[in-house]
């Protein structure tokens, strides 16, 4: 066997399946978005099967595009990952900052610290919207009942009390709404998303030139205007990552949504196909083709600034 | 922004106990998980039980009549197992052959790999859930979730596993292939001795996105070989005051991942972020 031959079929398997795990579901993707397919139809029965001669053309995406649900599906994929990305990016480089010296404990402090990112999508929902968030049986209902009893006994008191009567009675929020448990989602994924963008720029900031800091310093550079023209553009690289690979992550975000938003009307793309799979097929694939679209679009934007570093 | 200085006193006092603060903030919502675990139900909603109350492991004894966790642990555990013995069976000769006889088209082959772990799974949704239901009846089987597991963590395992084999001299393989080592044997005697940590590594963090995984597994599976995330996501709304077991069970689902990944935080940036952070 020559050099050539041997290296090509130890690779093959692993190219071989993700070829076809890649390539033939998202054909049946393709092919579904151009027909109509639903799987109950008492009117149109012959829709139920998926057929050429149900051929709908661009129809299926025409309907995606003109509905209500995949406009607002958008904007809130875009306002989910949009304040992920940026809430991680400043608390992970506040953190990160904050850890990067030493100081007793520093060891557990970064263990408590990566701990978020290993929990679970699934328990990390049912934690956040159940046990920490509910309004009444929640942590929040009851840090919220505590305060506005401390409130209450605080009005009893002769000068202080006019100045706590002043006080409202505090309302819980419920994290259930169609618009709050969007926000509800954010604040789940940022604190299981944190820990990750903290790791990654620590590694980074070990990295950094000292001798240039101490040279900065004699000069009298302010620990500020260090952090901003040396410390920052050496991040610049690791926090492209961070967001890039973030956004590849979260676009696909599911089981928050399914957990904390069922039926509420709060949606993000992949959790729109899922409700369109229910029974229109069509308008799923071409959603799912959507998807797709904006995925690469990313993927591309990734694969070059990663890329190059890669084979070095 | 002179206190920002090391040398001041609130440089040496107050910036560690700051990141301190900060830790114990972002683990507070394990460990009031946890904390409300060891309370029965109806003292996990009130308010004078929220730091003071008795323990009682109730929820833990209960765990298998109340949720049949144990089923779901068990296939769990196959099938992160197996999936990522899969991963490793395949991945390792692939990136083997990448590190030590990259071709012209080696860039691109992993490159292409990459992107196939960034299409959304949910577009393909529907063909699987079609293709494994109806045309190839195994829906809701161990060896459907195994495959797709692997398949899904199979990228991330080659490039774990291609980034640590680079690291390794090439005379070293070269001059085991002097000797007339045959490559089977290589890859046994030479390669898997020196990059042991390295795969290691890669197992233990592809076993954590196994476990972890929530699309799938979901979606894939009814009750044979559902999985804690789907135990988990079932129970998401708990109708009444369920809080304590809920805890528990959620606790019982997540300890053995953490643990494991307190043990790799350090390989998890290279995996992540595919060799491009050092």
């Amino acid at each position: 066997m020559s050099d050539r031959t041997l290296p090509r079929i130890l690779q093959t398997p692993a190219v071989l399946l993700l070829l076809i795990w890649m390539l033939v579901p998202l054909s049946m993707t393709l092919y579904f978005s151009f027909i109509r397919y639903v799987l109950n139809s008492t009117v149109r029965p012959e829709w139920m099967t998926p057929a050429l001669s149900n051929w709908r053309g661009l129809g299926n995406y025409g309907y995606v595009l003109k509905s209500k649900d995949f406009l607002f599906a958008i904007q809130n994929s875009v306002l989910i990952v949009g304040s992920i990305l940026i809430l991680t990016v400043l608390l992970g480089l506040a953190i990160a900052v904050l850890i990067n010296r030493n100081f007793p404990g520093r060891g557990i402090v970064r263990v408590l610290l990566i701990s978020p990112f290993f929990v679970m999508p699934a328990v990390n929902a049912v934690l956040w919207i159940n046990i920490l968030l509910d309004p009444v049986l929640g942590l929040q209902g009851i840090a919220v009942g505590g305060l506005n009893n401390l409130v209450d006994g605080l009005r009893d008191f002769p000068v202080l009390g006019y100045f706590f009567n002043l006080w409202p009675v505090f309302e819980p929020i419920s994290f259930r709404a169609t618009q709050t448990s969007a926000y509800a989602v954010i604040m789940m994924v940022t604190w299981q998303w944190t820990p990750f963008a903290v790791l990654i720029f620590m590694t980074s900031l070990q990295s950094e030139d000292e001798s240039q800091k101490e040279a900065a310093t004699l000069d009298g550079a302010s620990p500020w205007s260090q952090f901003i023209n040396l410390t920052v553009p050496h991040l610049a690289r690791p926090i492209a990552i961070v967001v890039l690979i973030q956004s590849i992550f979260h676009l696909s975000l599911y089981a928050e949504i399914e957990i904390v938003s069922r039926g509420n009307g709060n949606k993000n793309l992949p959790y729109l196909i899922g409700e369109f799979a229910n029974n229109n097929i069509g308008a799923a694939s071409a959603t799912g083709i959507f998807a797709v679209i904006l995925a690469n679009i990313i993927a591309i934007v990734l694969l070059r600034f990663v890329g190059k570093s890669l084979m070095d | 922004m002179a206190f920002v200085t090391e040398s001041s006193r609130f440089g040496k006092i107050g910036w560690p106990l700051l990141a301190w603060i900060v830790a114990l903030i972002f683990f507070f919502p394990i460990f009031y998980l946890v904390l409300t675990s060891f309370k029965t139900d109806a003292d996990a909603v009130k308010p004078e039980f929220l730091f003071r109350f008795t323990p009682t492991l109730e929820n833990y004894t209960n765990m298998t009549q109340n949720y049949d966790y144990w089923r779901f642990a068990i296939n769990s555990v196959i099938t992160s197992t197996f999936a990522t013995l899969f991963a490793l069976i395949v991945g390792v000769p692939a990136a083997y052959a990448m590190a030590f006889n990259p071709s012209r088209h080696t860039k691109d082959i992993l490159m292409w790999m990459l992107s196939t772990k960034m299409l959304p799974a949910a577009a393909v949704l529907y063909p699987m859930t079609f293709l494994t239901k109806n045309a190839l009846g195994i829906f809701d089987t161990h060896f459907l979730v195994i495959l797709v597991l692997c398949l899904v963590n199979l990228p991330i395992a080659i490039w774990m596993l291609f980034t640590y084999f680079k690291e390794i001299p090439k005379e070293i393989i070269e001059a085991g292939k002097m000797d007339g080592v045959s490559t089977w044997g290589e890859i046994k005697d030479i390669l898997i001795p020196l990059a042991w940590g390295g795969i290691a590594s890669t197992a233990l963090l592809t076993f954590i996105f196994c476990w972890n995984e929530a699309y799938w597994t979901v979606r894939l599976t009814t009750i044979d070989a559902a999985t804690l995330s789907k135990l988990i996501e079932g129970n998401r709304a708990p109708e009444g005051l369920f809080f304590g077991r809920l805890s528990a069970v959620s606790t019982a689902a997540i300890a053995p991942i953490v643990v494991l990944g307190w043990f790799c935080q350090k390989q998890l940036v290279a995996g992540l972020t595919f060799g491009a952070v050092k």
